[in-house]
C-alpha cells in the first residue's frame, strides 16, 4: 500500500521506480529491425519526384529562366519559377521567396524545381532549364558586410514584416538584427579593473548533418486541403508557418512527422514544405516527395551562423571581474530564418554563468551571401563559448591566476544576477559544483604519475582543459504545451504528445514520467511516435531543451487529471468517499477495505452495473502548461525573465600534444550538468556523449570553406568531416548533479542542447594548457595548432584565397594583438600553477 | 544527374577488351565501383556503357610464383589483399597502405587496380607499388604492353592508359617480396579520410625507396637511398621531390613540415 | 533488364534499370526501406548490406552487380520475430537514438563477431569505422558489442556517475 494517500501527491524520490531507471527506449524494436517507417520510406499513390535547380553563383540577378524544354519532357508534370510564386517565407522576419525570383543570395540557393514520375525524369528536367544570370560579386565576409558601403544582400529590408517586440532590423544596411544589453555601468566597472584584455574569436559556419537528410512528402488537393509528410522537430510550428506564409486556414493543414532520423535543430522550422506544395497544386493535387542529397543538406539547406566575438574584460588583480563588454557578429548567410533569434538568445547569455556586475552586449546579426544559418544545437551557445571560455582562460593567464580559481571566483552563487537581472537562487542549479567535479575527473593542476610518464616516454605534452556553460530555453516567454493520456479498456493508457521523438529519448523520459505519477509500470504507458497536428495537442517546437519540463509537467497534469476522473467514478462504484481511495497499478481500492475495489479496467471506457447501467465514459485526461513568470526583455537594455530554467555544466579535457607538429589526441573528456533530476540515465548518458562528440567535431574538423566568389567547397563528407567511431576520446565520462528544479517534473530540468556547448574551448584550454599554443579560430586541426605554436599566421580558412585568406581584413594579420592596457607589467608566462580552487 | 547508361560483364577477356575498343570514351570499366559511382553521380562521368571486368575469368586472382612475383588482377579488392597469406607474409609494405585505405566497406569493393588506375594523387596503393618497383601490364584488343609504375601516373589522376586499355596486371617483382616496408599517412580525424600527406618506406637489401602521395600532381618514387643514408638525407631528398600546393584540406608549408615529420617516422618503424 | 537476387533468403526477380544501385533496388525493387541513403557516396555506411557475405556501401553497387548473389538487410536480423543477440544488447545499452545509422551498424557489427567473436575496443572502432553515428557518439554502440561478445565488465560498462 502507498503512503501517499493523495492520488494527485507525487511518490517519495525513495519509491520512484519509472523515474530515474535506465528503461529501453519505447521505440527502439523497430528501429533495431528496420520496420521503423521515416519520411522517405514512404511511398503514396500517386507520388512524384522533385529536384530542384540550384544556383552555381554566390551572388546573381536571374535575367531569365527558359522552362520549355523541361516542360515538354515526357513524365514531367510540374516546372516552377519563383514569379509564379507570390507567398514569403520567414520565422522572424519575412525575407525570402520559395524559390529565387529575381536576386540568387548564396550558392545552391533554389531557382526552379520540377515534379516528375521518377527521379530520373526530375533529374533530366533540370538539367533542361536554361537560367541566365549575372554574376555579381559576393559579400562574403561579415566584418565587411557590416560597413556602411557593402552591397546590400536585402535592400528591401526597410519593407519587410518582422517581429516587432523582439528584434531590430537596420533598413539601408545587412544588418538583421541588433540585440544590446545593458547591465550596470561599464564605464565605472572598466574604471576599476586593473587590468582590461580584448581579445577576438572566430568560428566558421558547420552543418547538422543529421544522418537523415532533410525529406517531406506534400499533397494539395482539391479544396486546398493539404497533407504535410515531414522529417521535422515542430510539426505545429510547420503547419503555422505554412498556412501563414501560403494564407489557408490551420484546420485545411495536416502535417504529419513519422520517425526522424535526427534534427539538432536543422529540422526545427520549415523549409521544403512550402515548396513542394506548390509543385503538387501545380501538378493537379498528386503528392510530391523530394529527399535532399547530402549535397543539398549541406547548401541548399540552411547551416549554422558563423561568429565573430570580441570580448573585452575588465579584471582586479584578486580576479574579480568588474566589467565586460561583448559584440557579437553573428554571419547569418542570405536569410534571417532562425539567426536573428540567435543572435538575440545568445545575446542574454553572452556573459555565460558568471556574475558580472557591468555588462554590455551588442549583437548583430549579418547578412551576407552563403547558405544561412537557422537553429542549431545550443542556439548560438557552440559558438559564443569557444570565445567566451577561451576568453576567460586568457584572462587568467594575463593576472597570472590559475583558470579553475578564476572561475570560481566569478561563477553565479546564489544571490548572484544575470546580465538580464534575474536572481539567481539555490534551486537554479550548481554551476561551482559542476565545475569541480570536472576538474575532479580530470586530476586538473597536476599530472598523475602515469600521465607523466607518458609524457616523458613520448615527448608529447599532456594538457588539462576547463570550460563551463549555460543555456536557459531560448523560447517565447508564454511557450506552453498540452498532454493527453487516453486509457485503453484494458487499463493501459496512450499518451499522445507533440513533442517530437527526433532521436533524443524524449518519447522514452516523457512515458517514465507519466508511469511514475499514475504509479504504473512503464510497459503500462505507451507514448505514441508519429505526431499528427490533427490528433495530437499543441505543442509549441521540440527544440531549445524545453520539452522535458514543459511536456513533462504537462504530462504529470494529464495523469493526475486521467486518476481524478478514475477516482470519481471509482468512489461512486465503491459508495466510498474519495479521500478513502488509493490505487495500484491495476485497480483502485477503499485504503480501510482493500477488498472493495475496481479495476481502472473496468472503469477505462465507462463503467457497467451487473444490471446494465452505465456511468462515467471514457477516461481522457487532459494535461496543459505554459512557462510561467516569464517576461520579454526590454529592446534597450535587454532586461527581464526569459529563463524557463538554467541548465549548468562543465567539462574537462585532458589532450595530449605534439610540440612538433601541432597533431593531437583527446584522452578524456569529462562532462558535468547539473540536470536537477536524471529521468533515465542511460539515455542522458546518450545525449551527453553524443553531444560531446558532436562538439568534439566542431572543435577539431567541422566548417564550412568557401573560395573567394562565395563557392562551397566542401559540400560532401569527402571535405566535410564528422566524428567516426575511431576518433572517440580513449575515455569518455558522463556526471549528473541533481539540483532539483523546483518547477521541473521530479525536480527534472533539460540537457539536449548542453553536452555539446563549452568542448571547444575546454580543448582549446588544454592545448594552450599543454603547449602554449594560443587558439582563437574554430576548428582547431593539427595545422592550426602547428601554426599556434610557431607563432605563424594563422589560416582562417574559411574563405579560402589559395594559399591564405582571412576572412576579417580589417584585422592585421599575424598572431593578434593582446591589447592590455594598465596593470603591472606583464612577464612571460609558463602554463599556469595549479592552486587550490576557492 | 545519373545518366542511363547500359551495363554489361562479360565473362570472357576477349568480349571485354572488344567492348572497350568498339566504344572508347563512351565506355567506363567498372571494378570495385567506389570512384566510378561517386564520378557518374557528380556528373563528372557519364558513361554509355559500363563494363563489369569482375566476372570475367581468372580477374580475381591473385597469384605468387617465386620466378613471377606477385600478380595481382584487375578485380582484387584491397581487402583480398589484405587477407592473401603470401601478401600478409612478404609484403608488410603493401598491408601498411591497404590497411588505412578508406573504411572496411570500401575495401571490400575498392580494388587495387582500380586505386591506381583512378590515379588521385591521394591514392594509398600508389606509394607501395612505386617502392616496390612494380610494373603494370596494360592491355588492349591490339595487345599488350608493360611500363613501370613509375611512368605510370602523368598527371592528377592521369595515366598512360588510352581509351580501349585496362591495366590488367599488377606484377610485383619477386626482388622486393619480404622487403620491410611501412606507410604512415595524415588525415584530419582519425577515422577513415584521404591523404593528406603519405609517406611510404620500403627498405631491402641496403636500398631505401620513399613514396609519397598527396604532395604532387602524382604520387611520388623517391629513389636513390640507401639504408645506411642519415635519416636526414632522406628527409632533403623527400622535401626536393615533392611540390605540395596548398588546398582546402591543408597549406603548402604544413604539407613540407609533414612530409619530413612523416618520413622520420616510417624510418623509425622499418629500423 | 531482369536481375534476380537472393534478399534475406528470399528470391527476387525483378526488372530494374540498369544504372540503379543496389540501394534503390531494396528500396524500391524489393520493398525493403531499413537500408537508408545518408550521402549516396560510401562516405556514411548508412547503405551498408551483405552481398555476397561481405558488407559494402550498398550505394555504390549497381543493382546488376548483385544479379544471381545473396544480399542480407537489416530486415533479415531479426528471425521469427525475435530480436537477434546484437539487436537486444543494442537495446539493453542504449546504442540507438534516431535509428538511420542503427541497421548498417548492426551489420557492420555482425560482421565484426563472425570473424573476431571478442574484439578489443580498438577493434570494434576500427569495425564501425565506416558507419557514422551523428547521436549516439558511438560510446553505448561500442559497448553494446562488447555485451553480445561477453566481454562488458564493470570496468567498460559505462554508467552515468552521479555527485
Amino acid at each position: 500500500m502507498s503512503e501517499n494517500p493523495n492520488p494527485s501527491e507525487m511518490p517519495n524520490p525513495s519509491e520512484m521506480r519509472a523515474v530515474g531507471v535506465s528503461h529501453p527506449r519505447v521505440e527502439v524494436v523497430g528501429k533495431l529491425t528496420g520496420d521503423a517507417l521515416y519520411t522517405g520510406d514512404l511511398v503514396l499513390a500517386g507520388m512524384l519526384w522533385a529536384k530542384v535547380k540550384k544556383s552555381p553563383h554566390a551572388r546573381a540577378k536571374i535575367l531569365s529562366i527558359d522552362t520549355s524544354k523541361a516542360e515538354r519532357l515526357p513524365g514531367v508534370h510540374a516546372v516552377l519559377t519563383g514569379h509564379e510564386l507570390d507567398y514569403r517565407l520567414g520565422l522572424y522576419i519575412v525575407d525570402k521567396d520559395i524559390l529565387a525570383k529575381d536576386d540568387v543570395r548564396h550558392f545552391g540557393e533554389a531557382v526552379a524545381a520540377v515534379a516528375a514520375d521518377s527521379l530520373e525524369v526530375a533529374e533530366r528536367a533540370v538539367e533542361l532549364i536554361d537560367v541566365t544570370y549575372a554574376v555579381l560579386p559576393p559579400v562574403l565576409d561579415p566584418m565587411q558586410a557590416i560597413k556602411p558601403d557593402a552591397p546590400l544582400v536585402h535592400p528591401d529590408l526597410g519593407s519587410y514584416s518582422y517581429v516587432e517586440a523582439a528584434f531590430s532590423p537596420q533598413p539601408g544596411s545587412n544588418i538583421a538584427n541588433v540585440t544590446r544589453m545593458r547591465k550596470g555601468d561599464i564605464e565605472a566597472g572598466f574604471s576599476e579593473a586593473e587590468w582590461i584584455i580584448e581579445r577576438e574569436y572566430t568560428n566558421p559556419s558547420v552543418q547538422h548533418v543529421p544522418l537523415e537528410t532533410h525529406v517531406a512528402i506534400v499533397q494539395w488537393k482539391a479544396g486546398d486541403e493539404v497533407t504535410i509528410w515531414t522529417s521535422a522537430q515542430s510539426p505545429f510550428t510547420v503547419r503555422s508557418l505554412f498556412c501563414s506564409a501560403m494564407r489557408l486556414p490551420l484546420n485545411q493543414v495536416r502535417v504529419i512527422v513519422p520517425h526522424v532520423g535526427g534534427g539538432f535543430g536543422g529540422k526545427a522550422g520549415i523549409h521544403l514544405e512550402p515548396l513542394l506544395a506548390c509543385l503538387s497544386r501545380k501538378a493537379g493535387g498528386r503528392p510530391v516527395k523530394l529527399q535532399a542529397t547530402r549535397e543539398e543538406e549541406f547548401s541548399l539547406l540552411p547551416c549554422r551562423s558563423a561568429l565573430t566575438y570580441r570580448i573585452k574584460t575588465g579584471v582586479r588583480s584578486d580576479g574579480k571581474i568588474t566589467a565586460q563588454q561583448m559584440t557579437m557578429y553573428w554571419d547569418a548567410g542570405a536569410y534571417a530564418d532562425y539567426a536573428v533569434n540567435v543572435t538575440r538568445a545568445s545575446g542574454y547569455s553572452a556573459a555565460g554563468p558568471y556574475a558580472i556586475p557591468n555588462a554590455w552586449v551588442d549583437a548583430y546579426t549579418i547578412y551576407t551571401n552563403k547558405p544561412y544559418g537557422t537553429a542549431y544545437r545550443g542556439f548560438g551557445h557552440v559558438e559564443f563559448f569557444w570565445g567566451l571560455e577561451r576568453h576567460m582562460e586568457l584572462v587568467a593567464q594575463v593576472i597570472g591566476m590559475d583558470p579553475l580559481e578564476f572561475r570560481m571566483k566569478n561563477l553565479l552563487r546564489p544571490g548572484a544576477t544575470t546580465l538580464t537581472g534575474e536572481k539567481i537562487t539555490e534551486h537554479s542549479g550548481d554551476p561551482r559544483k559542476c565545475l569541480q567535479a570536472a576538474a575532479e575527473a580530470i586530476d586538473y593542476g597536476r599530472l598523475t604519475p602515469e600521465e607523466q610518464e607518458r609524457q616523458e616516454r613520448t615527448g608529447r605534452k599532456i594538457g588539462k582543459g576547463l570550460a563551463t556553460l549555460h543555456k536557459a530555453p531560448a523560447m517565447p516567454s508564454f511557450t506552453a504545451t498540452a498532454a493527453v493520456a487516453k486509457m485503453n479498456s484494458d487499463g493501459s493508457v496512450v499518451l499522445n504528445i507533440a513533442l517530437t521523438e527526433i532521436g533524443q529519448g524524449c518519447a522514452t523520459a516523457v512515458g517514465q514520467i507519466a508511469a511514475e505519477t499514475l504509479r504504473f509500470p512503464v510497459g503500462k504507458v505507451k507514448v505514441a511516435i508519429e505526431t499528427d497536428t490533427d490528433k495530437e495537442p499543441y505543442d509549441w517546437q521540440t527544440v531549445a531543451s524545453k520539452g522535458l519540463i514543459l511536456t513533462g509537467n504537462a504530462t504529470v497534469l494529464a495523469c493526475q487529471d486521467l486518476l481524478a476522473q478514475a477516482y470519481e467514478v471509482a468512489a461512486q462504484v465503491l459508495r466510498a468517499n474519495r479521500d478513502d481511495l488509493d490505487h495500484d497499478a491495476e485497480k483502485i481500492f477503499v485504503k480501510h477495505n482493500p477488498e472493495s475495489s475496481v479495476s481502472f479496467a473496468a472503469l477505462s471506457v465507462g463503467y457497467a452495473y451487473p444490471n446494465g447501467n452505465g456511468i462515467g465514459g471514457p477516461l481522457v485526461g487532459v494535461g496543459r502548461y505554459v512557462a510561467q513568470g516569464l517576461s520579454n526583455l526590454d529592446k534597450e537594455t535587454g532586461q527581464g525573465l526569459p529563463a524557463l530554467d538554467w541548465t549548468y555544466g562543465a567539462h574537462g579535457v585532458i589532450v595530449e600534444v605534439d610540440p612538433d607538429t601541432g597533431e593531437f589526441d583527446v584522452l578524456k573528456i569529462a562532462s558535468v550538468f547539473d540536470v536537477g533530476k536524471v529521468i533515465n540515465p542511460a539515455i542522458m548518458r546518450g545525449q551527453c556523449i553524443g553531444g560531446m562528440i558532436q562538439g568534439l567535431g566542431t572543435a577539431l574538423c567541422e566548417g564550412y570553406i568557401y573560395d573567394q566568389e562565395g563557392h562551397l567547397l566542401n559540400p560532401s563528407f569527402t571535405d566535410n568531416k564528422i566524428p567516426t567511431a575511431k576518433d572517440l576520446p580513449e575515455v569518455i565520462e558522463s556526471v549528473a548533479v541533481e539540483t532539483a528544479q523546483l518547477d521541473g517534473p521530479f525536480g527534472a530540468r533539460g540537457v539536449g542542447e548542453h553536452p555539446m556547448i563549452s568542448v571547444a574551448p575546454a580543448l582549446g584550454n588544454a592545448i594552450h594548457q599543454a603547449t602554449g599554443a594560443e587558439l582563437m579560430h574554430m576548428p582547431m586541426r593539427f595545422e592550426d595548432v602547428w601554426r599556434a605554436l610557431l607563432d605563424k599566421a594563422p589560416i582562417d580558412n574559411w574563405i579560402t584565397d589559395s594559399p591564405y585568406g582571412s576572412c576579417r581584413s580589417d584585422l592585421p594579420s599575424g598572431p593578434h594583438p593582446l591589447e592590455v592596457a594598465a596593470g603591472p607589467e606583464l612577464q612571460p608566462r609558463e602554463a599556469p600553477v595549479a592552486t587550490a580552487p576557492v | 544527374m545519373t545518366d542511363i547508361f547500359k551495363y554489361r560483364s562479360p565473362v570472357l577477356r576477349a568480349e571485354l577488351l572488344g567492348i572497350l575498343a568498339d566504344h572508347g570514351e563512351d565506355a567506363r570499366v567498372l571494378a570495385g565501383g567506389t570512384d566510378l559511382l561517386v564520378d557518374v553521380r557528380n556528373g563528372f562521368a557519364r558513361p554509355k556503357v559500363v563494363v563489369d571486368l569482375k566476372r570475367v575469368e581468372g580477374f580475381s586472382d591473385v597469384s605468387w610464383s617465386q620466378a613471377e612475383g606477385l600478380i595481382i588482377r584487375p578485380a582484387v579488392t584491397i581487402n583480398d589483399i589484405l587477407q592473401h597469406a603470401k601478401v600478409r607474409d612478404s609484403y608488410p609494405l603493401l598491408v601498411a597502405c591497404a590497411q588505412d585505405l578508406a573504411s572496411h566497406q570500401i575495401r571490400n569493393r575498392a580494388t587495387v587496380v582500380g586505386n591506381v588506375v583512378n590515379a588521385s594523387p591521394c591514392a594509398d596503393m600508389a606509394p607501395a607499388l612505386l617502392c616496390l618497383g612494380a610494373r603494370a601490364v596494360i592491355s588492349s584488343r591490339a595487345g599488350h604492353r608493360v611500363v613501370p609504375f613509375k611512368d605510370f601516373f602523368t598527371g592528377v589522376k592521369q595515366t598512360v592508359l588510352r581509351p580501349g586499355e585496362i591495366l590488367e596486371e599488377i606484377i610485383v617483382p619477386p626482388e622486393t617480396a619480404t622487403a620491410r616496408g611501412s606507410y604512415r599517412k595524415l588525415k584530419r580525424i582519425k577515422g577513415h579520410d584521404l591523404g593528406i600527406v603519405g609517406v611510404a618506406a620500403m627498405k631491402k637489401d641496403g636500398l631505401l625507396r620513399l613514396g609519397i602521395s598527396s604532395c604532387a600532381p602524382t604520387p611520388l618514387l623517391v629513389e636513390g637511398l640507401s639504408e645506411a643514408d642519415p635519416v636526414e638525407v632522406a628527409v632533403t631528398a623527400a622535401q626536393l621531390a615533392i611540390h605540395p600546393i596548398s588546398d582546402l584540406r591543408c597549406s603548402r608549408e604544413y604539407r613540407e613540415h609533414m612530409v619530413g615529420v612523416f618520413v622520420r617516422r616510417v624510418l623509425q618503424e622499418v629500423a | 533488364m531482369r536481375i534476380s537476387v537472393t534478399v534475406n533468403g528470399h528470391s527476387y526477380e525483378r526488372d530494374i534499370e540498369e544504372h540503379w544501385t543496389l540501394l534503390r533496388f531494396l528500396r524500391e525493387g524489393v520493398g525493403l526501406t531499413g537500408t537508408k541513403e545518408g550521402c549516396a557516396a560510401g562516405e556514411c555506411g548508412a547503405c551498408t548490406v551483405f552481398l555476397n557475405g561481405k558488407t559494402v556501401n550498398s550505394c555504390l553497387v549497381l543493382a546488376a552487380e548483385a544479379d544471381g548473389g545473396a544480399v542480407d538487410t537489416i530486415e533479415g536480423e531479426a528471425r521469427d520475430g525475435n530480436l537477434s543477440a546484437i539487436q537486444a544488447a543494442f537495446s539493453r545499452n542504449h546504442a540507438v537514438q534516431c535509428g538511420y545509422c542503427t541497421g548498417g551498424m548492426i551489420l557492420s557489427v555482425r560482421d565484426l563477431l563472425s570473424k573476431n567473436p571478442k574484439p578489443s575496443i580498438d577493434e570494434i572502432k576500427a569495425g564501425i569505422e565506416g558507419n557514422f553515428c551523428r547521436c549516439t557518439g558511438y560510446q553505448q554502440i561500442i559497448e553494446a558489442v562488447l555485451d553480445v561478445s561477453g566481454q562488458l565488465t564493470p570496468a567498460t560498462k559505462g554508467e552515468l556517475k552521479y555527485v
